[in-house]
Protein backbone atom coordinates (compact mmCIF):
# COMPACT_ATOMS: atom_id res chain seq x y z
CA UNK A 1 0.00 0.00 0.00
CA UNK A 2 2.52 2.87 -1.21
CA UNK A 3 4.17 4.72 1.46
CA UNK A 4 3.20 6.22 4.89
CA UNK A 5 3.72 9.30 4.66
CA UNK A 6 2.12 11.70 1.63
CA UNK A 7 2.30 15.54 1.46
CA UNK A 8 -1.35 14.96 0.62
CA UNK A 9 -4.26 12.75 1.79
CA UNK A 10 -8.08 12.87 -0.22
CA UNK A 11 -10.79 11.43 1.62
CA UNK A 12 -12.86 10.06 -1.42
CA UNK A 13 -12.51 9.17 -4.99
CA UNK A 14 -15.53 11.75 -6.32
CA UNK A 15 -15.02 14.24 -8.20
CA UNK A 16 -14.08 16.86 -6.10
CA UNK A 17 -11.32 14.19 -4.78
CA UNK A 18 -10.01 12.97 -7.79
CA UNK A 19 -9.84 16.44 -9.89
CA UNK A 20 -7.59 17.59 -6.73
CA UNK A 21 -5.42 14.47 -7.13
CA UNK A 22 -4.85 15.21 -10.83
CA UNK A 23 -4.25 17.84 -10.36
CA UNK A 24 -1.34 17.52 -7.07
CA UNK A 25 0.03 14.66 -8.94
CA UNK A 26 0.59 16.97 -11.92
CA UNK A 27 2.64 19.18 -9.28
CA UNK A 28 4.30 16.08 -8.35
CA UNK A 29 3.19 16.14 -4.64
CA UNK A 30 2.77 12.19 -3.48
CA UNK A 31 -0.80 12.29 -3.32
CA UNK A 32 -3.13 9.67 -1.39
CA UNK A 33 -6.59 8.93 -3.04
CA UNK A 34 -8.98 6.88 -0.06
CA UNK A 35 -12.11 5.60 -1.17
CA UNK A 36 -14.44 3.77 0.97
CA UNK A 37 -16.29 1.59 -2.35
CA UNK A 38 -14.41 -1.16 -3.54
CA UNK A 39 -13.85 0.93 -7.03
CA UNK A 40 -14.58 4.81 -7.25
CA UNK A 41 -18.50 5.22 -8.54
CA UNK A 42 -20.02 2.29 -6.93
CA UNK A 43 -21.09 4.49 -4.11
CA UNK A 44 -22.34 7.74 -5.36
CA UNK A 45 -24.95 8.66 -7.83
CA UNK A 46 -26.39 11.13 -9.79
CA UNK A 47 -28.76 12.57 -12.84
CA UNK A 48 -27.04 13.39 -14.67
CA UNK A 49 -25.00 15.89 -16.30
CA UNK A 50 -20.95 16.43 -16.25
CA UNK A 51 -20.30 19.85 -17.57
CA UNK A 52 -17.93 20.75 -19.95
CA UNK A 53 -16.27 23.69 -19.40
CA UNK A 54 -15.51 23.13 -15.76
CA UNK A 55 -14.39 19.50 -16.39
CA UNK A 56 -12.09 20.48 -19.15
CA UNK A 57 -10.20 22.53 -16.95
CA UNK A 58 -9.01 19.34 -15.54
CA UNK A 59 -8.58 17.04 -18.61
CA UNK A 60 -8.69 19.44 -21.57
CA UNK A 61 -10.92 17.59 -24.08
CA UNK A 62 -11.86 15.05 -21.72
CA UNK A 63 -14.53 13.97 -24.53
CA UNK A 64 -12.36 12.00 -26.59
CA UNK A 65 -11.35 9.85 -23.56
CA UNK A 66 -13.87 9.54 -20.53
CA UNK A 67 -16.66 7.13 -20.52
CA UNK A 68 -19.71 9.73 -21.35
CA UNK A 69 -23.12 8.61 -22.50
CA UNK A 70 -24.19 11.69 -24.61
CA UNK A 71 -23.79 15.10 -25.61
CA UNK A 72 -26.66 17.03 -24.46
CA UNK A 73 -28.63 19.36 -26.87
CA UNK A 74 -32.41 19.04 -25.86
CA UNK A 75 -32.55 20.66 -22.28
CA UNK A 76 -36.23 21.08 -21.43
CA UNK A 77 -37.86 21.94 -18.56
CA UNK A 78 -41.77 21.04 -17.52
CA UNK A 79 -44.14 21.97 -14.93
CA UNK A 80 -45.96 18.84 -14.67
CA UNK A 81 -49.42 19.05 -13.83
CA UNK A 82 -51.83 15.93 -13.42
CA UNK A 83 -52.56 14.83 -16.99
CA UNK A 84 -50.86 18.07 -18.90
CA UNK A 85 -47.24 19.98 -18.92
CA UNK A 86 -46.33 23.44 -19.64
CA UNK A 87 -42.82 22.96 -21.72
CA UNK A 88 -40.29 25.11 -22.04
CA UNK A 89 -36.80 24.38 -24.15
CA UNK A 90 -34.07 24.66 -26.12
CA UNK A 91 -32.16 22.52 -29.08
CA UNK A 92 -28.84 23.53 -29.52
CA UNK A 93 -27.13 21.53 -32.32
CA UNK A 94 -24.14 23.35 -31.67
CA UNK A 95 -23.76 21.27 -28.74
CA UNK A 96 -23.04 18.27 -30.17
CA UNK A 97 -19.46 19.49 -31.26
CA UNK A 98 -16.67 20.39 -29.48
CA UNK A 99 -16.17 22.03 -26.84
CA UNK A 100 -19.56 20.85 -26.46
CA UNK A 101 -21.80 21.76 -23.47
CA UNK A 102 -22.99 19.13 -21.08
CA UNK A 103 -22.84 15.11 -21.28
CA UNK A 104 -25.43 12.58 -19.18
CA UNK A 105 -23.01 10.55 -17.66
CA UNK A 106 -23.66 7.53 -15.46
CA UNK A 107 -21.31 7.90 -12.11
CA UNK A 108 -20.19 4.38 -11.80
CA UNK A 109 -18.41 4.65 -15.37
CA UNK A 110 -17.23 7.76 -15.26
CA UNK A 111 -16.03 8.08 -11.33
CA UNK A 112 -13.48 5.11 -12.06
CA UNK A 113 -12.19 7.00 -14.85
CA UNK A 114 -11.35 10.19 -13.94
CA UNK A 115 -10.19 8.58 -10.27
CA UNK A 116 -7.92 6.48 -12.99
CA UNK A 117 -6.57 10.01 -14.51
CA UNK A 118 -5.22 10.68 -10.91
CA UNK A 119 -3.33 7.61 -10.62
CA UNK A 120 -1.99 8.05 -13.96
CA UNK A 121 -0.07 11.16 -13.19
CA UNK A 122 1.22 9.45 -10.00
CA UNK A 123 -1.42 8.98 -7.44
CA UNK A 124 -1.84 6.49 -5.49
CA UNK A 125 -5.59 5.12 -5.34
CA UNK A 126 -6.55 3.13 -2.19
CA UNK A 127 -10.10 1.70 -2.30
CA UNK A 128 -12.44 -0.78 0.11
CA UNK A 129 -10.71 1.69 2.67
CA UNK A 130 -12.99 3.91 4.82
CA UNK A 131 -11.00 6.86 6.80
CA UNK A 132 -12.46 7.05 10.44
CA UNK A 133 -10.90 9.62 11.88
CA UNK A 134 -8.27 12.52 11.57
CA UNK A 135 -5.07 12.18 13.49
CA UNK A 136 -3.57 15.55 15.18
CA UNK A 137 -0.31 16.88 16.03
CA UNK A 138 0.86 19.57 18.22
CA UNK A 139 2.31 22.47 16.99
CA UNK A 140 2.66 24.19 20.10
CA UNK A 141 1.21 24.46 23.71
CA UNK A 142 -2.42 25.12 22.75
CA UNK A 143 -2.34 24.39 19.03
CA UNK A 144 -2.75 21.12 16.99
CA UNK A 145 -2.82 20.45 13.37
CA UNK A 146 -4.00 18.29 11.37
CA UNK A 147 -1.21 15.04 10.52
CA UNK A 148 -3.02 12.38 8.81
CA UNK A 149 -6.28 9.90 8.82
CA UNK A 150 -6.89 6.72 10.80
CA UNK A 151 -7.93 3.63 8.48
CA UNK A 152 -11.10 1.18 9.46
CA UNK A 153 -8.06 -1.53 9.65
CA UNK A 154 -6.39 0.78 12.39
CA UNK A 155 -3.42 2.08 10.24
CA UNK A 156 -2.37 5.46 10.56
CA UNK A 157 -1.49 7.05 7.74
CA UNK A 158 0.51 10.44 7.75
CA UNK A 159 0.52 13.57 5.70
CA UNK A 160 1.66 17.45 5.00
CA UNK A 161 -2.20 17.97 4.72
CA UNK A 162 -5.94 15.93 4.75
CA UNK A 163 -8.49 17.54 2.03
CA UNK A 164 -11.97 16.26 2.55
CA UNK A 165 -14.06 15.55 -0.16
CA UNK A 166 -15.84 12.85 1.28
CA UNK A 167 -19.69 13.76 -0.31
CA UNK A 168 -22.91 15.21 1.39
CA UNK A 169 -22.24 13.41 4.48
CA UNK A 170 -19.48 15.19 5.47
CA UNK A 171 -18.76 13.03 8.73
CA UNK A 172 -15.06 13.88 9.18
CA UNK A 173 -16.06 18.09 8.52
CA UNK A 174 -18.38 17.33 11.29
CA UNK A 175 -15.63 15.90 13.71
CA UNK A 176 -13.31 18.51 12.76
CA UNK A 177 -15.39 21.10 13.88
CA UNK A 178 -15.50 22.79 10.52
CA UNK A 179 -20.06 22.47 10.01
CA UNK A 180 -22.66 22.15 12.37
CA UNK A 181 -25.84 20.09 12.34
CA UNK A 182 -27.32 19.44 9.17
CA UNK A 183 -30.99 20.00 9.26
CA UNK A 184 -33.50 17.92 7.42
CA UNK A 185 -34.51 21.16 5.94
CA UNK A 186 -31.39 21.75 4.20
CA UNK A 187 -31.29 18.11 2.49
CA UNK A 188 -32.91 16.79 -0.42
CA UNK A 189 -33.42 12.95 -0.77
CA UNK A 190 -33.77 11.24 -4.55
CA UNK A 191 -33.98 8.07 -5.33
CA UNK A 192 -33.18 6.92 -9.33
CA UNK A 193 -34.00 4.13 -11.57
CA UNK A 194 -31.78 3.62 -14.84
CA UNK A 195 -34.06 1.90 -17.53
CA UNK A 196 -32.39 0.03 -20.66
CA UNK A 197 -33.89 1.17 -23.80
CA UNK A 198 -32.51 0.84 -27.56
CA UNK A 199 -30.98 3.63 -28.74
CA UNK A 200 -32.92 4.01 -31.87
CA UNK A 201 -36.03 4.15 -29.49
CA UNK A 202 -34.84 6.45 -27.81
CA UNK A 203 -33.68 8.82 -30.37
CA UNK A 204 -37.04 8.55 -32.12
CA UNK A 205 -39.30 9.42 -28.75
CA UNK A 206 -36.90 12.30 -28.06
CA UNK A 207 -36.48 13.21 -31.45
CA UNK A 208 -33.12 12.99 -31.36
CA UNK A 209 -30.16 11.26 -33.70
CA UNK A 210 -27.40 9.90 -32.31
CA UNK A 211 -24.67 11.08 -30.19
CA UNK A 212 -27.45 13.68 -29.50
CA UNK A 213 -29.24 13.63 -26.09
CA UNK A 214 -31.62 15.37 -24.15
CA UNK A 215 -32.70 16.19 -20.37
CA UNK A 216 -35.70 17.06 -19.11
CA UNK A 217 -36.30 18.57 -15.42
CA UNK A 218 -39.60 18.78 -13.79
CA UNK A 219 -41.42 20.21 -10.85
CA UNK A 220 -45.56 20.29 -9.87
CA UNK A 221 -46.56 16.54 -10.14
CA UNK A 222 -43.82 14.09 -9.50
CA UNK A 223 -43.85 14.88 -5.72
CA UNK A 224 -47.03 16.80 -4.99
CA UNK A 225 -47.13 19.34 -1.95
CA UNK A 226 -43.57 18.44 -1.46
CA UNK A 227 -41.15 20.64 -2.86
CA UNK A 228 -39.31 18.93 -5.05
CA UNK A 229 -38.27 17.89 -8.32
CA UNK A 230 -38.04 15.27 -11.53
CA UNK A 231 -35.66 14.70 -14.24
CA UNK A 232 -34.60 12.47 -16.92
CA UNK A 233 -31.68 12.16 -19.11
CA UNK A 234 -31.34 9.94 -22.02
CA UNK A 235 -27.80 8.33 -22.26
CA UNK A 236 -26.80 5.75 -24.81
CA UNK A 237 -28.84 2.73 -24.21
CA UNK A 238 -30.58 3.89 -21.09
CA UNK A 239 -32.96 6.25 -19.57
CA UNK A 240 -32.26 7.64 -16.06
CA UNK A 241 -35.27 8.90 -13.85
CA UNK A 242 -34.99 10.64 -10.92
CA UNK A 243 -37.37 12.08 -8.21
CA UNK A 244 -37.11 13.51 -5.09
CA UNK A 245 -37.80 16.17 -2.36
CA UNK A 246 -36.96 17.97 0.73
CA UNK A 247 -36.36 15.72 3.69
CA UNK A 248 -38.09 17.35 6.41
CA UNK A 249 -41.23 17.68 4.07
CA UNK A 250 -40.77 13.97 3.19
CA UNK A 251 -41.04 13.03 6.80
CA UNK A 252 -43.85 15.56 7.57
CA UNK A 253 -46.26 14.37 4.56
CA UNK A 254 -45.57 10.57 5.36
CA UNK A 255 -43.97 10.23 1.52
CA UNK A 256 -42.35 6.94 0.40
CA UNK A 257 -39.68 8.00 -1.85
CA UNK A 258 -40.34 4.81 -3.79
CA UNK A 259 -43.50 4.76 -4.32
CA UNK A 260 -43.23 8.62 -5.10
CA UNK A 261 -41.01 6.99 -7.96
CA UNK A 262 -43.62 4.64 -8.84
CA UNK A 263 -46.44 7.36 -9.35
CA UNK A 264 -43.72 9.65 -11.29
CA UNK A 265 -43.54 6.57 -13.51
CA UNK A 266 -47.12 5.75 -14.25
CA UNK A 267 -47.70 9.80 -15.02
CA UNK A 268 -49.13 9.28 -18.33
CA UNK A 269 -46.60 12.06 -20.11
CA UNK A 270 -43.40 10.25 -18.46
CA UNK A 271 -44.82 6.52 -18.73
CA UNK A 272 -44.80 7.19 -22.85
CA UNK A 273 -41.15 8.20 -22.35
CA UNK A 274 -39.86 5.28 -20.82
CA UNK A 275 -42.54 2.48 -22.18
CA UNK A 276 -40.62 -0.94 -22.59
CA UNK A 277 -37.89 0.42 -20.59
CA UNK A 278 -36.28 -2.05 -18.29
CA UNK A 279 -35.30 -1.07 -14.92
CA UNK A 280 -31.81 -1.86 -14.43
CA UNK A 281 -30.70 -0.52 -11.43
CA UNK A 282 -32.28 1.70 -8.31
CA UNK A 283 -29.88 3.97 -6.49
CA UNK A 284 -30.91 6.99 -4.13
CA UNK A 285 -28.51 9.64 -2.52
CA UNK A 286 -29.11 13.07 -0.38
CA UNK A 287 -27.84 16.34 -1.70
CA UNK A 288 -27.11 19.32 0.52
CA UNK A 289 -29.38 21.89 -0.78
CA UNK A 290 -28.36 24.39 2.29
CA UNK A 291 -26.81 26.88 0.11
CA UNK A 292 -25.16 29.24 1.26
CA UNK A 293 -26.39 29.23 5.16
CA UNK A 294 -25.21 26.31 5.53
CA UNK A 295 -21.41 25.85 4.66
CA UNK A 296 -19.08 25.01 7.01
CA UNK A 297 -15.71 26.15 7.73
CA UNK A 298 -13.30 25.59 4.91
CA UNK A 299 -10.18 25.35 6.00
CA UNK A 300 -8.23 25.33 9.10
CA UNK A 301 -4.26 23.90 10.20
CA UNK A 302 -3.79 20.90 7.79
CA UNK A 303 -6.94 20.42 6.70
CA UNK A 304 -9.30 21.54 3.56
CA UNK A 305 -12.70 21.00 2.67
CA UNK A 306 -14.40 20.89 -1.14
CA UNK A 307 -17.37 19.72 -3.28
CA UNK A 308 -20.40 18.31 -1.29
CA UNK A 309 -18.89 18.36 2.17
CA UNK A 310 -18.29 21.85 1.43
CA UNK A 311 -21.89 22.23 0.10
CA UNK A 312 -20.66 23.54 -3.17
CA UNK A 313 -23.93 23.27 -4.72
CA UNK A 314 -25.90 25.42 -6.71
CA UNK A 315 -29.17 24.81 -8.93
CA UNK A 316 -28.40 21.72 -10.73
CA UNK A 317 -24.59 21.71 -10.81
CA UNK A 318 -22.68 19.99 -8.46
CA UNK A 319 -19.64 18.41 -9.62
CA UNK A 320 -18.58 20.95 -11.53
CA UNK A 321 -18.21 23.04 -8.78
CA UNK A 322 -16.53 20.01 -7.13
CA UNK A 323 -14.06 19.81 -9.64
CA UNK A 324 -13.35 23.45 -9.52
CA UNK A 325 -13.02 23.70 -5.80
CA UNK A 326 -10.79 20.18 -5.95
CA UNK A 327 -8.67 22.58 -8.01
CA UNK A 328 -8.51 25.51 -5.93
CA UNK A 329 -7.61 23.25 -2.73
CA UNK A 330 -4.80 21.72 -4.45
CA UNK A 331 -3.33 25.42 -5.75
CA UNK A 332 -3.55 26.36 -2.55
CA UNK A 333 -1.64 23.27 -1.38
CA UNK A 334 0.70 23.47 -3.71
CA UNK A 335 1.67 27.03 -2.62
CA UNK A 336 1.67 25.55 1.32
CA UNK A 337 4.34 23.40 0.29
CA UNK A 338 6.41 25.86 -1.32
CA UNK A 339 6.36 28.18 1.67
CA UNK A 340 6.60 24.73 3.94
CA UNK A 341 3.45 26.12 5.77
CA UNK A 342 0.62 24.29 6.01
CA UNK A 343 -1.40 26.46 9.17
CA UNK A 344 -4.28 28.02 8.15
CA UNK A 345 -2.08 30.89 7.65
CA UNK A 346 -1.41 30.11 4.06
CA UNK A 347 -4.85 27.61 4.01
CA UNK A 348 -7.38 30.48 3.96
CA UNK A 349 -6.12 31.23 0.40
CA UNK A 350 -8.58 28.70 -0.45
CA UNK A 351 -11.68 30.11 1.58
CA UNK A 352 -10.76 33.65 -0.18
CA UNK A 353 -10.43 31.81 -3.54
CA UNK A 354 -14.35 30.37 -3.02
CA UNK A 355 -15.17 33.17 -1.71
CA UNK A 356 -14.46 35.39 -4.94
CA UNK A 357 -15.79 32.56 -7.06
CA UNK A 358 -18.71 32.93 -9.93
CA UNK A 359 -20.56 29.86 -8.20
CA UNK A 360 -20.12 31.46 -4.87
CA UNK A 361 -22.34 34.76 -6.21
CA UNK A 362 -24.59 31.76 -7.18
CA UNK A 363 -24.73 30.35 -4.32
CA UNK A 364 -24.73 33.13 -2.08
CA UNK A 365 -28.13 34.54 -4.38
CA UNK A 366 -29.89 31.28 -3.92
CA UNK A 367 -29.80 32.07 -0.56
CA UNK A 368 -33.42 33.52 -0.43
CA UNK A 369 -34.39 30.73 -2.89
CA UNK A 370 -33.61 27.88 0.16
CA UNK A 371 -35.33 30.15 2.33
CA UNK A 372 -38.54 30.62 0.25
CA UNK A 373 -39.02 26.99 -0.38
CA UNK A 374 -39.21 26.46 3.52
CA UNK A 375 -41.33 29.16 3.72
CA UNK A 376 -43.44 28.12 1.05
CA UNK A 377 -43.32 23.86 0.26
CA UNK A 378 -46.29 23.92 -2.11
CA UNK A 379 -44.80 27.01 -4.04
CA UNK A 380 -43.78 24.54 -7.09
CA UNK A 381 -47.34 22.67 -6.78
CA UNK A 382 -49.23 25.68 -7.14
CA UNK A 383 -47.19 27.66 -9.75
CA UNK A 384 -47.61 24.20 -11.73
CA UNK A 385 -51.28 24.25 -11.37
CA UNK A 386 -51.42 27.65 -12.20
CA UNK A 387 -49.72 27.26 -15.39
CA UNK A 388 -51.60 24.01 -16.78
CA UNK A 389 -55.00 25.48 -15.89
CA UNK A 390 -53.86 28.91 -17.07
CA UNK A 391 -52.67 26.77 -20.72
CA UNK A 392 -55.80 24.69 -20.66
CA UNK A 393 -57.72 27.50 -21.21
CA UNK A 394 -55.17 29.43 -23.48
CA UNK A 395 -55.08 26.66 -26.11
CA UNK A 396 -58.79 25.93 -25.95
CA UNK A 397 -60.94 26.21 -28.85
CA UNK A 398 -64.08 28.38 -27.74
CA UNK A 399 -66.16 30.53 -28.63
CA UNK A 400 -64.92 33.43 -26.34
CA UNK A 401 -62.99 36.17 -27.81
CA UNK A 402 -59.09 36.27 -26.66
CA UNK A 403 -59.37 39.14 -24.88
CA UNK A 404 -61.90 37.54 -22.59
CA UNK A 405 -60.12 34.12 -22.79
CA UNK A 406 -56.68 36.52 -21.55
CA UNK A 407 -59.19 38.10 -18.76
CA UNK A 408 -60.62 35.10 -17.50
CA UNK A 409 -57.20 33.40 -17.13
CA UNK A 410 -55.65 36.12 -15.40
CA UNK A 411 -58.33 36.28 -12.74
CA UNK A 412 -57.87 32.23 -12.05
CA UNK A 413 -54.32 33.04 -11.51
CA UNK A 414 -54.63 35.99 -9.05
CA UNK A 415 -57.69 34.40 -7.34
CA UNK A 416 -55.14 30.94 -6.48
CA UNK A 417 -52.59 33.11 -4.56
CA UNK A 418 -51.55 36.44 -4.18
CA UNK A 419 -50.16 37.35 -7.40
CA UNK A 420 -46.62 38.59 -5.67
CA UNK A 421 -45.83 35.13 -4.49
CA UNK A 422 -47.31 33.34 -7.78
CA UNK A 423 -44.44 36.02 -9.09
CA UNK A 424 -41.74 35.12 -6.51
CA UNK A 425 -42.54 31.32 -6.77
CA UNK A 426 -41.82 31.20 -10.94
CA UNK A 427 -38.39 33.46 -10.18
CA UNK A 428 -37.14 31.01 -7.28
CA UNK A 429 -38.26 28.06 -9.11
CA UNK A 430 -36.29 28.93 -12.57
CA UNK A 431 -33.67 30.07 -10.44
CA UNK A 432 -33.38 26.40 -8.63
CA UNK A 433 -33.09 25.06 -11.91
CA UNK A 434 -31.31 26.99 -13.89
CA UNK A 435 -27.78 26.10 -15.60
CA UNK A 436 -26.38 30.15 -15.26
CA UNK B 1 -40.26 -8.19 4.66
CA UNK B 2 -42.84 -7.21 2.44
CA UNK B 3 -42.96 -5.92 -0.84
CA UNK B 4 -42.94 -2.05 -1.55
CA UNK B 5 -45.85 -2.59 -4.62
CA UNK B 6 -48.68 -4.76 -5.13
CA UNK B 7 -47.14 -6.34 -8.26
CA UNK B 8 -44.57 -7.39 -5.48
CA UNK B 9 -41.84 -5.84 -7.23
CA UNK B 10 -39.05 -4.96 -4.97
CA UNK B 11 -35.93 -2.15 -5.96
CA UNK B 12 -33.74 -4.28 -4.17
CA UNK B 13 -33.99 -6.18 -7.51
CA UNK B 14 -31.83 -3.91 -8.94
CA UNK B 15 -29.53 -3.42 -6.53
CA UNK B 16 -25.60 -5.12 -5.74
CA UNK B 17 -25.11 -5.07 -1.83
CA UNK B 18 -22.02 -6.93 0.04
CA UNK B 19 -23.87 -7.51 3.21
CA UNK B 20 -21.04 -7.16 6.44
CA UNK B 21 -21.93 -9.89 8.85
CA UNK B 22 -21.74 -7.16 11.42
CA UNK B 23 -24.87 -4.33 11.29
CA UNK B 24 -23.93 -0.43 10.82
CA UNK B 25 -27.07 0.80 12.11
CA UNK B 26 -28.33 0.50 15.11
CA UNK B 27 -31.20 1.77 17.29
CA UNK B 28 -30.09 3.98 20.33
CA UNK B 29 -33.19 3.25 22.14
CA UNK B 30 -36.27 1.10 22.03
CA UNK B 31 -38.07 3.01 24.30
CA UNK B 32 -37.65 6.37 22.38
CA UNK B 33 -38.81 4.51 19.09
CA UNK B 34 -42.16 3.06 21.18
CA UNK B 35 -42.95 6.22 23.57
CA UNK B 36 -41.76 8.88 21.72
CA UNK B 37 -42.23 8.56 18.15
CA UNK B 38 -45.57 9.48 17.22
CA UNK B 39 -45.04 8.74 13.46
CA UNK B 40 -42.10 6.51 13.00
CA UNK B 41 -40.78 8.35 9.69
CA UNK B 42 -37.90 6.30 9.50
CA UNK B 43 -40.29 3.25 8.23
CA UNK B 44 -41.57 5.44 5.12
CA UNK B 45 -38.50 7.88 3.84
CA UNK B 46 -35.79 4.54 3.73
CA UNK B 47 -35.66 4.22 -0.12
CA UNK B 48 -35.18 0.49 0.67
CA UNK B 49 -37.64 -0.35 3.97
CA UNK B 50 -34.42 -1.27 5.94
CA UNK B 51 -36.33 -0.31 8.77
CA UNK B 52 -40.18 -1.88 10.40
CA UNK B 53 -42.23 -1.76 13.65
CA UNK B 54 -42.28 -5.38 14.48
CA UNK B 55 -45.67 -5.51 16.42
CA UNK B 56 -44.70 -8.50 18.24
CA UNK B 57 -41.87 -7.07 19.83
CA UNK B 58 -42.94 -3.34 20.00
CA UNK B 59 -39.20 -2.73 18.14
CA UNK B 60 -38.07 -1.58 14.94
CA UNK B 61 -36.45 -4.13 13.36
CA UNK B 62 -33.22 -2.69 11.21
CA UNK B 63 -32.80 -5.04 8.19
CA UNK B 64 -29.28 -2.89 7.43
CA UNK B 65 -28.54 -5.31 4.95
CA UNK B 66 -30.71 -3.48 2.71
CA UNK B 67 -29.18 0.07 2.78
CA UNK B 68 -27.93 1.28 -0.15
CA UNK B 69 -26.02 4.03 2.09
CA UNK B 70 -28.20 7.01 0.79
CA UNK B 71 -27.05 9.07 3.43
CA UNK B 72 -30.50 10.30 4.95
CA UNK B 73 -29.57 8.21 8.13
CA UNK B 74 -28.96 9.54 10.66
CA UNK B 75 -30.19 12.60 9.52
CA UNK B 76 -33.89 11.49 8.85
CA UNK B 77 -34.57 10.07 12.57
CA UNK B 78 -36.24 13.69 14.40
CA UNK B 79 -35.02 11.86 17.60
CA UNK B 80 -31.48 11.49 16.42
CA UNK B 81 -31.96 8.03 17.52
CA UNK B 82 -30.14 5.86 14.60
CA UNK B 83 -26.17 5.46 14.96
CA UNK B 84 -25.38 5.11 11.60
CA UNK B 85 -21.88 4.36 10.09
CA UNK B 86 -20.68 3.74 7.21
CA UNK B 87 -20.04 0.03 6.53
CA UNK B 88 -16.77 -1.03 6.55
CA UNK B 89 -14.36 -0.62 3.73
CA UNK B 90 -15.83 -2.47 0.06
CA UNK B 91 -18.93 -3.37 1.76
CA UNK B 92 -22.15 -2.24 1.37
CA UNK B 93 -23.78 -1.20 -1.79
CA UNK B 94 -22.04 -1.51 -4.83
CA UNK B 95 -23.86 0.72 -7.77
CA UNK B 96 -23.17 -0.58 -11.40
CA UNK B 97 -23.56 1.04 -14.54
CA UNK B 98 -26.71 0.04 -15.71
CA UNK B 99 -26.68 -3.04 -13.37
CA UNK B 100 -24.05 -5.08 -15.22
C1 LIG C 1 -30.04 12.89 -7.46
C2 LIG C 1 -28.87 13.76 -7.72
C3 LIG C 1 -28.72 14.34 -8.97
C4 LIG C 1 -27.62 15.13 -9.27
N1 LIG C 1 -27.49 15.62 -10.52
C5 LIG C 1 -26.38 16.29 -10.84
C6 LIG C 1 -26.13 16.67 -12.19
O1 LIG C 1 -26.92 16.37 -13.09
N2 LIG C 1 -25.01 17.34 -12.47
C7 LIG C 1 -24.10 17.66 -11.50
O2 LIG C 1 -23.09 18.26 -11.81
N3 LIG C 1 -24.29 17.31 -10.22
C8 LIG C 1 -25.41 16.63 -9.87
N4 LIG C 1 -25.59 16.23 -8.56
C9 LIG C 1 -24.62 16.65 -7.54
C10 LIG C 1 -23.35 15.84 -7.60
O3 LIG C 1 -23.60 14.47 -7.62
C11 LIG C 1 -22.48 16.16 -6.41
O4 LIG C 1 -22.38 17.55 -6.26
C12 LIG C 1 -21.07 15.59 -6.57
O5 LIG C 1 -21.12 14.19 -6.60
C13 LIG C 1 -20.17 16.03 -5.44
O6 LIG C 1 -18.91 15.44 -5.60
P1 LIG C 1 -17.95 15.19 -4.37
O7 LIG C 1 -16.70 14.69 -4.94
O8 LIG C 1 -17.94 16.36 -3.48
O9 LIG C 1 -18.69 14.05 -3.50
P2 LIG C 1 -19.17 12.53 -3.90
O10 LIG C 1 -19.43 12.45 -5.34
O11 LIG C 1 -20.24 12.24 -2.95
O12 LIG C 1 -17.88 11.67 -3.57
C14 LIG C 1 -17.46 11.40 -2.27
C15 LIG C 1 -16.67 10.11 -2.27
O13 LIG C 1 -16.04 9.93 -1.03
C16 LIG C 1 -16.19 8.62 -0.56
N5 LIG C 1 -16.12 8.69 0.90
C17 LIG C 1 -16.93 9.38 1.74
N6 LIG C 1 -16.52 9.27 3.00
C18 LIG C 1 -15.42 8.50 2.99
C19 LIG C 1 -14.54 8.02 4.01
N7 LIG C 1 -14.72 8.35 5.28
N8 LIG C 1 -13.50 7.24 3.65
C20 LIG C 1 -13.31 6.90 2.35
N9 LIG C 1 -14.10 7.32 1.34
C21 LIG C 1 -15.14 8.11 1.66
C22 LIG C 1 -17.53 8.20 -1.12
O14 LIG C 1 -17.64 6.80 -1.22
C23 LIG C 1 -17.53 8.88 -2.48
O15 LIG C 1 -16.99 8.10 -3.49
C24 LIG C 1 -26.68 15.42 -8.26
C25 LIG C 1 -26.81 14.84 -7.00
C26 LIG C 1 -27.88 14.00 -6.72
C27 LIG C 1 -28.00 13.36 -5.37
S1 LIG D 1 -37.73 7.63 13.41
FE1 LIG D 1 -36.18 7.36 15.01
S2 LIG D 1 -37.30 7.38 16.97
FE2 LIG D 1 -38.80 7.12 15.33
S3 LIG D 1 -39.08 4.92 15.19
FE3 LIG D 1 -37.48 5.44 13.71
S4 LIG D 1 -35.55 5.25 14.81
FE4 LIG D 1 -37.21 5.25 16.35
S1 LIG E 1 -29.00 5.39 4.80
FE1 LIG E 1 -30.72 5.42 3.38
S2 LIG E 1 -30.89 3.34 2.63
FE2 LIG E 1 -29.64 3.26 4.50
S3 LIG E 1 -31.07 2.86 6.15
FE3 LIG E 1 -30.86 5.07 6.04
S4 LIG E 1 -32.52 5.73 4.68
FE4 LIG E 1 -32.29 3.51 4.40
Amino acid sequence: MGNDRYNVIIVGAGPAGSAAAIRLAQNDLSVALIERGEKPGTKTMFGGSIYADPTSRVIPEFWEDAPLERPLVTDEFWLLDRDSAVKVGFTGLKYKRSPYNKFSALRSKFDPWFAQQAVNEGADLMTSTLVKDLVYEKTGLLNKKVAGVKLDSGEVIHSDVVLLAEGASANLTEKAGLRGEIETSSMFLYVKEELALPAEKIESRFNLEPNEGANVGMIGYPTSGIAGKGGLWTNKESISLIVGGYLNQIIKKGASPYQMLSRFKAHPLVSRLIDGAKTVAYKSRIIPKGGYESLPQLYDDGILVAGDAAVMISGRRGTDLAMLTGLYAADIIAQARAAEDYSSRVLKGYDKRVSNSFFMKNIKKGKGGHQYQKDHPDADYLLTKAANDAAYKFFEVGSESSSEKMKKIRQEILDMQPIKKTVKDIYYGLQDWSVF
Amino acid sequence: MSNFLKDNQSPLDYVTIKVDDQSHIKIKSQKKCLNKCENKPCTYYCPTRVFSWDDQSNKIKVAYERCIECLACPFGCPLNNIDWNFPQGGYGVIYQPNGQ
